[in-house]
């Protein structure tokens, strides 16, 4: 029983080897000449700027909430496509069918809702951001969040 | 058959639809109506509806009758469980959420967190609360607990200027998805010493592997597949454990109960304590509930029994320190888990179905008794003046009796004293563990009930027998008629249970798990 996991231990071990073998030769062949600039933190071949820690825009995480959105229907759409066909031959087309817009429709009631909500524009208007600030602060430390004031993450204009 | 599928389902159903309704109304009428008013005032009143008549299609699938109930319960099973257990629990959910809406009606506008989001949150953890209290599959029930829970983090952290709601919210994220995760490695390992991730086949692959036919094969099998099975239930157990907040894993109850808006707390500490029970029962009962797993020497009574006394114990003797009274409500919840517990060991023993009754009549009246406790400290403090410590409740039965009355009506339910429910609750479910021959649980309870006394009562010394120290600040009671209608339902259900309390007790005896 014990042995039927000897293959997986000795995966592990050439894989632990494989990864300090490979760091080490590179660092045997590779010529060794550094300068300041190469020293340098690579950061999509711009200068980094600052430290590592600062405050990011929000609206980046907001987006990549919404996207969950579509990556659900994708992730559940796609294995039930592959079987729709059986599905229907077996008689069961029309209560899939059904399942899937009910589905559907609760997702893009998602987005409908954060379209609603204002969410999906870029620079969020005036009128969305004074209704949510104004109700929002609770105490006298959260101040409305400046808009354009905080830096931008390089890497992130980048992408 | 689908007619059955809805039938079966309608409580949930009406519960999430009115969540996606109620959310969608929300975010449209904000963009049609600029002046501003306060969403409260109609989402408030528009959720209770929701959850008022899910409980409703609940209590009437539950008069339909077990026999009546097969049909429905087929059409889902095994996958989610229509019977009347989880019928019973839905009326218990629906109960806590309605009052939860109704306290944040009142609250919300008053603390300026006035924001729609919070309504539909509740009544889509309500849904998730359900079919959790319903799931018969490993599957089913980890959907449940997370969409559960999803939406509860959101709400700790609902008010986002506060750095303690945040950490509250972060805390309580941090360790409920590392209990998730326990829960889902304790199933995947279950799954892999059965082969099956439904409750009733886990039990019957338990009682007859290595039993019915003793041959040679599948004794290797069981012996084989019982390490997995012993680790895949301890993990099991823990994640429930963490979430009905047993010591020793209730480290995040206190500060996310006391971070959290305070209809939060309540809906934590009623509704999602109530369906992580319904949960850990069905587990216990159903896979778990043959004669080897469930019996005294070789199986999970003693190490729930052990989880009880350490739940009961350390959280009295904690509360009792607190100055705090949202955080003593908030050991006190611990607490009464720990009661709880000692019900579903009880459950195991030969007072099956008397323990069965008791635990959910008991589970009925906590989620009420301490519901209501929430809300009238709600009603205790305004906005800048919120009352948390006892020294802030000192007098109040002078300045506001109204308030202190009901206080002290949900502290006595809490404390057990009659003529609360609370005194009843206490009496059935201790009266079960004896007649189960759990005699010295029994009696350690006993004397936990007694501790309890002390800093339950003390609430009501300081309501009406202090007064405020001279100078320091004074909580001002608040008005709200939303909270006000709530407590008033609260509190006449806790009188009402705790004078006639024996139609409702021959309801929770008859909601048996059907097998």
């Amino acid at each position: 029983m014990l042995m039927d996991y000897a293959s997986v231990g000795a995966f592990f071990l050439i894989a632990i080897l494989f990864v300090f073998g490979a760091m080490v030769a590179g660092w045997l062949v590779r010529p060794h000449h550094g300068y300041d600039k190469k020293l340098e933190t690579y950061e999509c071949g711009e200068e980094p700027v600052g430290q590592a820690w600062f405050n990011f825009n929000p609206r980046f995480y907001i987006i990549a909430l919404i996207y969950i959105v579509f990556d659900v229907e994708i992730a559940f759409i796609y294995p039930v496509a592959t079987v729709f066909k059986r599905w229907v031959s077996q008689g069961s087309g029309m209560f899939a069918l059904i399942e899937m817009v009910v589905f559907i429709a609760i997702l893009l009631l998602g987005l409908g809702y954060v379209w609603a909500k204002g969410d999906l524009d870029w620079i969020r208007t005036q009128r969305h951001a004074e209704r949510r600030g104004v109700q929002n602060v609770t105490s006298a430390s959260a101040k409305p969040a400046p808009a354009k004031s905080q830096p931008q993450p390089a890497a992130a204009q980048e992408s | 058959m689908s007619a059955n599928l809805l039938l079966g389902l309608s409580p949930i159903l009406i519960v999430s639809l009115g969540a996606l309704l109620l959310m969608m109304a929300e975010a449209l009428s904000k963009l049609r109506n600029e002046a501003r008013e306060s969403p409260s005032s109609s989402l408030a009143m528009g959720s209770a509806v929701v959850l008022a008549s899910g409980g409703v299609a609940s209590l009437a699938l539950w008069l339909q009758g077990p026999d009546n109930l097969m049909e429905a319960r087929a059409a889902l099973a095994p996958w989610l469980l229509i019977d009347r257990f989880s019928l019973f629990f839905f009326v218990i959910l629906t109960l806590g959420a309605f009052l939860t809406v109704l306290l944040a009606g009142g609250y919300l506008p008053e603390h300026k967190l006035d924001r729609g989001e919070f309504y539909p949150l509740v009544l889509l953890s309500t849904a998730g609360a359900m079919a959790l209290a319903a799931a018969g599959d490993l599957l089913t029930m980890f959907i449940g607990l997370e969409v559960m829970s999803l939406g509860v983090y959101a709400m700790v952290a609902f008010r986002r200027g506060s750095p303690r709601s945040v950490e509250a919210a972060m805390k309580y994220f941090l360790l409920g998805s590392f209990a998730a995760a326990l829960l889902l490695y304790g199933g995947a390992l279950l799954y892999g010493a059965t082969g099956k991730t439904d409750f009733s086949s886990i039990s019957f692959q338990l009682a007859h592997t290595g039993y019915a036919n003793p041959t040679n094969l599948q004794q290797l099998a069981w012996e084989n597949s019982t390490p997995l099975m012993v680790i895949g239930l301890i993990l099991v157990v823990i994640g429930l454990a963490f979430k009905i907040s047993a010591v020793p894993f209730h480290m995040w109850t206190p500060d996310a109960y006391e971070g959290a808006p305070t209809p939060a707390t309540t809906f934590m500490a009623g509704a999602v304590k109530a369906g992580a029970f319904a949960m850990m029962i069905r587990v216990l009962m159903m896979a778990f509930g043959d004669v080897r797993s469930a019996s005294w020497g070789s199986g999970w009574p003693p190490v729930l029994a052990a989880l009880a006394v350490a739940t009961m114990t350390v959280g009295n003797l904690i509360a009792g320190r607190q100055e705090s009274v949202k955080r003593m409500l908030a050991y006190s919840s611990i607490t009464h888990a720990g009661y709880m517990l000692v019900g579903v060991v009880a459950m195991a023993g030969t007072a099956r179905a008397e323990a069965n009754g008791a635990v959910l009549f008991y589970t009925l009246i906590y989620t009420i008794s301490t519901v209501g406790a929430f809300g009238a400290l709600i009603l205790c403090g305004s906005r800048g003046a919120e009352a948390v410590s006892y020294e802030d409740l000192a007098g109040l039965g002078k300045r506001n009796p109204a308030v202190a009355l009901a206080l002290s009506l949900f502290i006595f339910s809490l404390a057990g004293i009659p003529p609360t429910a609370g005194f009843f609750a206490k009496l059935y479910l201790f009266k079960a563990a004896v007649s189960g021959d759990y005699i010295v649980l029994t009696v350690i309870a006993l004397i936990n009930t007694v501790i309890g006394a002390y800093y339950y009562l003390r609430v009501l010394v300081f309501m009406y027998f202090r007064e405020p120290l001279p100078g320091a600040p004074i909580a001002k009671p608040m008005k709200s008629g939303h909270v006000a209608i709530a407590l008033v339902f609260a509190a006449l259900l806790v009188l009402a249970l705790g004078i006639l309390p024996s139609k409702t007790l021959q309801a929770a005896l008859s909601s048996t798990i059907s097998g």
